[in-house]
This record gives structure tokens, C-alpha cells and sequence, in this order.
């Protein structure tokens, strides 16, 4: 790692980047706070909306309270078009989509190395929980956070070398428990703050309102089984994704589950849970976070965050891979990310077709 | 610490602070009581009101001592419009002024915004096009982000001649510009202690005598009826002091402008696009800085100790880009977005100016590095 100067923390205003920027202070480093503005919540009344004016004071208290510079930069613009409306184009299309990774990947780390480099810093810090270890072959390689539970790797599979030569994650050893300890005994003023939500501006988890706030019409249509017989009717495609139960209002004849959506037609296809288990699945637009593997082998892959992950066999093709997992998965996801591991090692990382 | 943003607020002199020490230990009773105690506050808050009358050629009968310039603004505009059908004002106003034309253009007044393209004022015979009896305008002396000077002496000719009503913020205009009142023909005149060293919660509204002013507030009758709430003397005890330091400022302003020039001609070298020009006072140099986002370069320079800003100061911490240079430049938004407002006063000196060109090379050059 190149020598360290002054260091960017990134800011949300809960209790991680809080705690992080607490440990780098204490360990003496000279740093300077930021915090992303990003959207401005609309139509949404709960505590936990993202970019709430409480969350820029939360991270302005606790700057305040570390005696260190903190900012706030409007990044509105690139979130909307790298983030929000990629979002709702494709809940258009049928899939369903991860923010987190692309808004990690385009709009906060990338736009944050760039105001690190403005503000001489050499390095930025976030509150991830995830770890950083050079290899061998001096490259960096990118491992699981200590906290299983917590653990955020899989959204980070998409930073360049060059990003994760600037990163620190000072939580990456450190669990959700420990951290509040780390608070409190350091006094963060928000040591005690609720978890945020994970879809940080659908807080209330209701995409199809969502989308239709900002503007954009989801296509009503029928719900159907898989021999074409009309089941019902839904409000929205938005509202559904694969291996769901809940909300399709079918009266009788069974539990249904969503199996596949078709943006055209904007059918919802129900059936059998049996169903929705499959043992393979492509990737796009992968990512390889130390270079692309050069031939096929044997990893765990995670198909969605909260996926425990399962053995497979992985062959890098064109700009994807293909998994073939050890045992069929319920309701592989179209839009999910697919992150690859080899033991606690994000090897690389794509977006299922 | 360098502090290059005198158009925000002002550092406390001496005497001011030594004032309001002395205030804060005598004067802390309510001086509308007509005991000992009261009484003491109110011979400070009436010498108060003296000094900024005798900083503007008014008389102090006719000074509505105000929470600050903004409720100066409100008070000065809202309290004089009953009666008018129309309201003149420019396109440039701080938000104090912006706001309130908003609220009675709301209550049904016809509003017309003149330009200030490219930082020039419109002229009087543009402003005289709109005026007639029962039109009242309401407009800024100088812009708080430019530095632009408005020919207020002769609007204000122009509005007698249409028997208009004028309104003048001289917020920015008070330290910056020689201000008599007697002769200036307006009939209203808002001001501001922050920006001349004075403590940000006082401000004042001259009201030309015999004209009714309404109060913005409900409350008693202090103030003569014009503004309720127990007068907050320590405020104007400080107003007073910065004041009575009007003159010293003024003549600093040679000095003052020749400081600003030499920024501002580095800064020019060094690639930034200059957003205003003369007619404009020698304290501010506004300029946009392509391939920088204002807030950012802001930052940048602060963690280099410079301290200046993007315009007016906003509360949310979030900045929004200049509606000032976004008038003045309908074409070319890139200019707001990209906006800094370098600002001087009397106690920046030629070493503060020095180091701060060391500071904006130091980090411009970051942005192709």
C-alpha cells in the first residue's frame, strides 16, 4: 500500500463509517469526512429514508465530536442516472436489480477517489464490512468481513485494483457487536442508531410506488401458470420477483410462487416451489477482482446478499461466466449479482442473465 | 486561517466585542422597564440606535432596529406594500428579498424581475419603463455574490419621478458604499451588523418619515409599533460599535480593492472565467473555475485553511449552484455549478492574499494531475 497521508472517510451517518472514522482517528490518522448526498426522499415518511437532513447532521456530530473537516457533496445527478433510473428500467424489464453494486462501483467509490485526489488525500475509508489482504503476486485481493452476518463483500466484486489500492475498511476484522463497543467506548454520538435499510431510497420496500413517484408507469397484466391459464391480476410488474409468495392475491388451489416474469406481455408466472430450483445460471458484465480466472474451477457462489452461497463449478466465458452449481438453488435471480468465492475470496462477480 | 468570505460574515473588532462585554454586564435588563435596570439598557440601546443612524445620514426616529438584515428585508418590503398594485425587482436579490416579492406576488401582485445579465444592472430608463403610481420597487444595492453596484441614486430619481415606492438591501451595500439616506431618495432602507463586524442577530430597517410600516410580527409595540419583542440590546450595542467604524472601513477600500485585483489576476492566469465586472465594489471577485464543482474547490481550499465559499450561505449544508449566476448566465449553467465567491474586507492583508494564490495553484493543479 502506498504511504498513507490523509485519508477521505466516507460519512453515511450511521453507526459504520462512524465507527470507522472513530478507530482511523484513533489510530492518529489526519482525515477528513464526506458525505454523499445522493436523493432526496419523496413521499417517504419512515425514519431511515436515505439522505435524511437527520443523517448529514448524524455525520457532521460525529465529525464534530473527532475534531475533523466534514463536507457534503451533492451527487444527486450521478446517482439518478447510474443508480435510480437503471433501477427502474429494469423492474421494467422483468429483473431484479442490485443498486448497491453499480452505486459502489460508479457513484460513490469512483466519485470519492476523485475527490480524494482534489483534497490530497491518498487513501479513503468506508464502513464496510469486508477486508483487503495483498497476494503473492502483489496484487490485492478482496475477503469476506470477519462478521459472517454482516459481511458486505458481495457488493464491493465490482472495484477495479485501482480503487481497492486507495481503500481501507477499517471494520473488515471487527463484528456488528464489536463495533458498537468500538462506539461507545470512543463516544460516536450515534453509537446506538438503528441498522439502515438495505434498499437505502425504497425504504418502505414498495418498488412499484416507488417507480411510479418518479414517474414511470409499471404495465398491470395477469398472472398466470405455466400453462397459460389466467389465474389473476396484478397492479404492477415491479411488484414481483422470482421465488416470490407473498402478495399475489390467488385465492386457493395451493401455495403459488412468482417462477418468471415477462416484460413484454407483463405476465407474472406463478407455480410450484419445486419449480423455481435450478442448477445453472449466466453471468454478464463480469468482474474479475484479480484477473480473469484462464480456465474453468470450482468456487462457491452467492446469488444474492443474503444467500449463504453454494459449490459450483464456474467457466469464465466471454465478458461472463457460467455456474453449474453442486446442487440445484431456489430462485436464481435475473439482474441479482452472482459473486464467486473461493473460501473467504470475492474472485469475481457478474450480473445473472 | 485565512478568511476570504467578508461577504458572509465579518470578523468581530475590538471595540465591538469590547462593547458588547461591557453591554452584556450592564445591560441586560428588558429596556422597555422604566426602572433603574431598564433604564440602563435602554440608554445603550438608544446610543445604539444613533451611531447606525449617523453611519447612513438618518435620523435615529426613523431606525427600526431588527433580529437582522433578512427580518430588515421582510419588514422593509412587506410592511410598505400595502396599497401597491405592482412590484419591480431584479432577478438577482438575495434570497431575504427574493422571498418576500415570492409572498406578495402570491398575495396577487403582479411581479416583474428585471436581468442582470452578465453582471450589468439594468439601467434607469429600463427600470422607469415599468414604474407608475402604486408600483413599489424592491431591489439591492449590491449583489451579495458579485459585488454588483445597482445605480440606486438613480432609480431612486426615476421612482420619484413615477411617484414609486423603492425599497433598497443595502445589507452588502452598508461599509462597502458611502450611504446617505437623507439624499438618496428611497423610502425604505434595510441593513445588516453582520457585514460591517457587528453580531449576525441585528439589523436594521430605515423607514423614511410619515410613511406607515406594518409589522411583519404580532406582538407588543415595541419599536414604535414597527417591530414587537423585547429589543435585544447586546445585538445593538455591537451594530452600533461596528457602526462607528464605518469610516475606517470605507477608507480601507483602495487598499481592499488592490488586493482583490491581484487574486483575482492570478486567478484569471490560472484558468478560472470571470463572472463580473465593473460597476462592482473592490471587495468581492466571483469566478468560475471549469472542471470544479464549487462546493468541492470550496473544500479543498478550506483543508488548505482558505476559507471563501460557493454565494450565499445556506443552512441545510448542502449547496445548491448560485441563482445568481445562474441569472446572470441563462447560457451557460456550467457557471453556477462551478462559482466561487472571494471576499475581502478591511483586516485581509497583502501576506493573507499571497498565501491564499500559493493555496488555489496548489490545488488547481490537481485537477489534471
Amino acid at each position: 500500500m502506498s504511504e498513507m497521508k490523509r485519508v477521505l472517510v466516507a460519512m453515511s451517518g450511521g453507526v459504520d463509517s462512524s465507527v470507522a472514522a472513530a478507530l482511523l482517528r484513533e489510530a492518529g490518522h489526519d482525515l477528513v469526512g464526506v458525505t454523499l448526498h445522493l436523493w432526496d426522499a419523496d413521499g417517504e415518511q419512515q425514519v431511515g429514508r436515505c439522505c435524511a437532513p437527520e443523517d448529514r447532521d448524524d455525520a457532521r456530530r460525529t465529525c464534530e465530536h473527532l475534531g475533523i473537516p466534514h463536507y457534503v457533496l451533492d451527487e444527486r445527478d450521478a446517482f439518478r442516472k447510474h443508480v435510480v433510473d437503471p433501477f427502474v428500467a429494469e423492474y421494467q424489464a422483468g429483473r431484479t436489480p442490485i443498486p448497491c453494486v453499480s452505486c459502489n462501483r460508479t457513484v460513490k467509490l469512483t466519485h470519492l477517489a476523485e475527490v480524494a485526489r482534489r483534497f490530497d488525500a491518498t487513501h479513503i475509508a468506508t464502513g464496510h464490512y469486508a477486508r483487503l489482504e495483498r497476494a503473492a503476486d502483489a496484487q490485492l485481493r478482496l475477503l469476506r468481513g470477519r462478521d459472517d452476518d454482516k459481511d458486505q463483500s458481495y457488493f464491493l466484486f465490482g472495484l477495479p485494483q485501482r480503487t481497492l489500492e486507495r481503500l481501507l475498511f477499517p471494520l473488515g476484522e471487527l463484528t456488528k457487536s464489536e463495533v458498537r463497543e468500538a462506539g461507545r467506548r470512543l463516544g460516536v454520538p450515534n453509537a446506538d442508531k438503528a441498522e439502515s435499510q438495505e434498499l437505502c431510497f425504497v425504504p418502505d420496500g414498495r418498488v412499484n410506488d416507488f417507480i411510479s413517484r418518479q414517474g414511470n408507469q409499471t404495465q398491470s397484466g395477469a398472472i398466470v401458470d405455466s400453462a397459460g391459464t389466467v389465474l389473476g391480476r396484478h397492479e404492477g410488474v415491479a411488484n414481483f420477483t422470482r421465488g416470490q409468495r407473498r402478495g399475489l392475491g390467488l385465492g386457493g388451489g395451493g401455495t403459488r410462487y412468482v417462477l418468471r416474469i415477462v416484460p413484454d406481455t407483463a405476465e407474472v408466472i406463478v407455480g410450484d416451489e419445486s419449480q423455481l430450483y435450478e442448477r445453472k445460471l449466466s453471468a454478464t458484465d463480469a468482474h474479475w477482482v484479480a484477473g480473469r480466472p484462464m480456465k474453468p474451477f470450482h468456487g462457491e457462489v452467492r446469488i444474492r446478499y443474503r444467500h449463504r452461497g453454494a459449490q459450483a463449478d464456474v467457466t469464465p466465458r466471454g465478458d461472463g461466466f457460467e455456474v453449474r452449481f453442486d446442487e440445484p438453488q431456489r430462485a436464481i435471480t435475473p439482474g441479482q449479482a452472482a459473486v464467486v468465492y473461493r473460501g473467504d475470496e470475492v474472485i469475481g462477480g457478474g450480473f445473472i442473465a | 486561517m485565512i478568511y476570504l468570505d467578508h461577504h458572509a460574515a465579518t470578523p468581530t473588532p475590538d471595540a465591538v466585542r469590547l462593547a458588547m462585554g461591557e453591554a452584556a454586564a450592564r445591560a441586560w435588563a428588558n429596556p422597555s422597564s422604566t426602572h433603574a435596570a431598564g433604564r440602563a439598557s435602554r440608554e445603550l440601546l438608544e446610543a445604539a440606535r444613533e451611531r447606525v443612524a449617523e453611519s447612513i445620514g438618518a435620523s435615529a426616529a426613523d431606525v427600526v432596529l431588527t433580529g437582522g438584515g433578512t427580518e430588515a428585508c421582510n419588514l422593509g418590503i412587506r410592511g410598505l406594500a400595502k396599497g401597491c398594485a405592482r412590484l419591480v425587482t431584479s432577478e438577482v436579490e438575495h434570497p431575504a428579498v427574493a422571498k418576500s416579492v415570492d409572498r406578495l406576488q402570491g398575495d396577487g401582485l403582479e411581479v416583474t424581475r428585471l436581468r442582470v445579465l452578465k453582471g450589468q444592472p439594468p439601467s434607469p430608463d429600463e427600470l422607469a419603463r415599468h414604474l407608475g403610481p402604486q408600483t413599489f420597487v424592491a431591489i439591492q444595492w449590491v449583489n451579495h455574490e458579485t459585488g454588483t453596484i445597482l445605480p440606486i441614486d438613480r432609480y431612486a430619481k426615476a421612482c420619484q419621478e413615477h411617484e414609486a415606492r423603492l425599497f433598497v438591501d443595502a445589507t452588502q451595500a452598508l461599509g462597502k458604499l458611502p450611504i446617505d439616506v437623507s439624499a438618496l431618495g428611497a423610502d425604505a432602507v434595510a441593513l445588516a451588523a453582520q457585514k460591517i463586524g457587528g453580531p449576525a442577530g441585528a439589523g436594521a430597517c430605515w423607514i423614511r418619515r410619515g410613511l406607515d410600516l406594518e409589522p411583519v410580527l404580532d406582538g407588543g409595540s415595541q419599536e414604535r409599533g414597527r417591530r414587537p419583542g423585547t429589543p435585544d440590546t447586546l445585538s445593538m450595542v455591537g451594530f452600533g460599535a461596528a457602526c462607528a467604524l464605518i469610516e475606517t472601513r470605507l477608507a480601507q477600500r483602495q487598499r481592499v480593492a488592490a488586493l482583490r485585483d491581484r487574486i483575482e489576476k492570478s486567478l484569471l492566469a490560472q484558468g478560472a472565467v470571470q463572472n463580473a465586472g465593473p460597476p462592482r465594489t473592490g471587495t468581492v471577485s466571483n469566478l468560475s473555475f471549469p472542471g470544479w464543482q464549487g462546493p468541492l474547490l470550496v473544500a479543498a481550499l478550506d483543508l488548505e485553511e482558505v476559507c471563501l465559499s460557493t454565494g450565499a450561505a445556506c443552512s441545510s449544508g448542502l449547496q445548491e449552484p448560485s441563482a445568481v449566476i445562474c441569472a446572470m448566465y441563462p447560457d451557460e449553467q456550467w457557471r453556477a455549478g462551478s462559482a466561487v465567491r472571494i471576499s475581502l474586507g478591511m483586516e485581509t492583508s497583502q501576506g493573507d492574499i499571497d498565501l491564499a494564490i500559493a493555496s488555489f495553484e496548489r490545488v488547481l493543479a490537481r485537477r489534471d494531475a
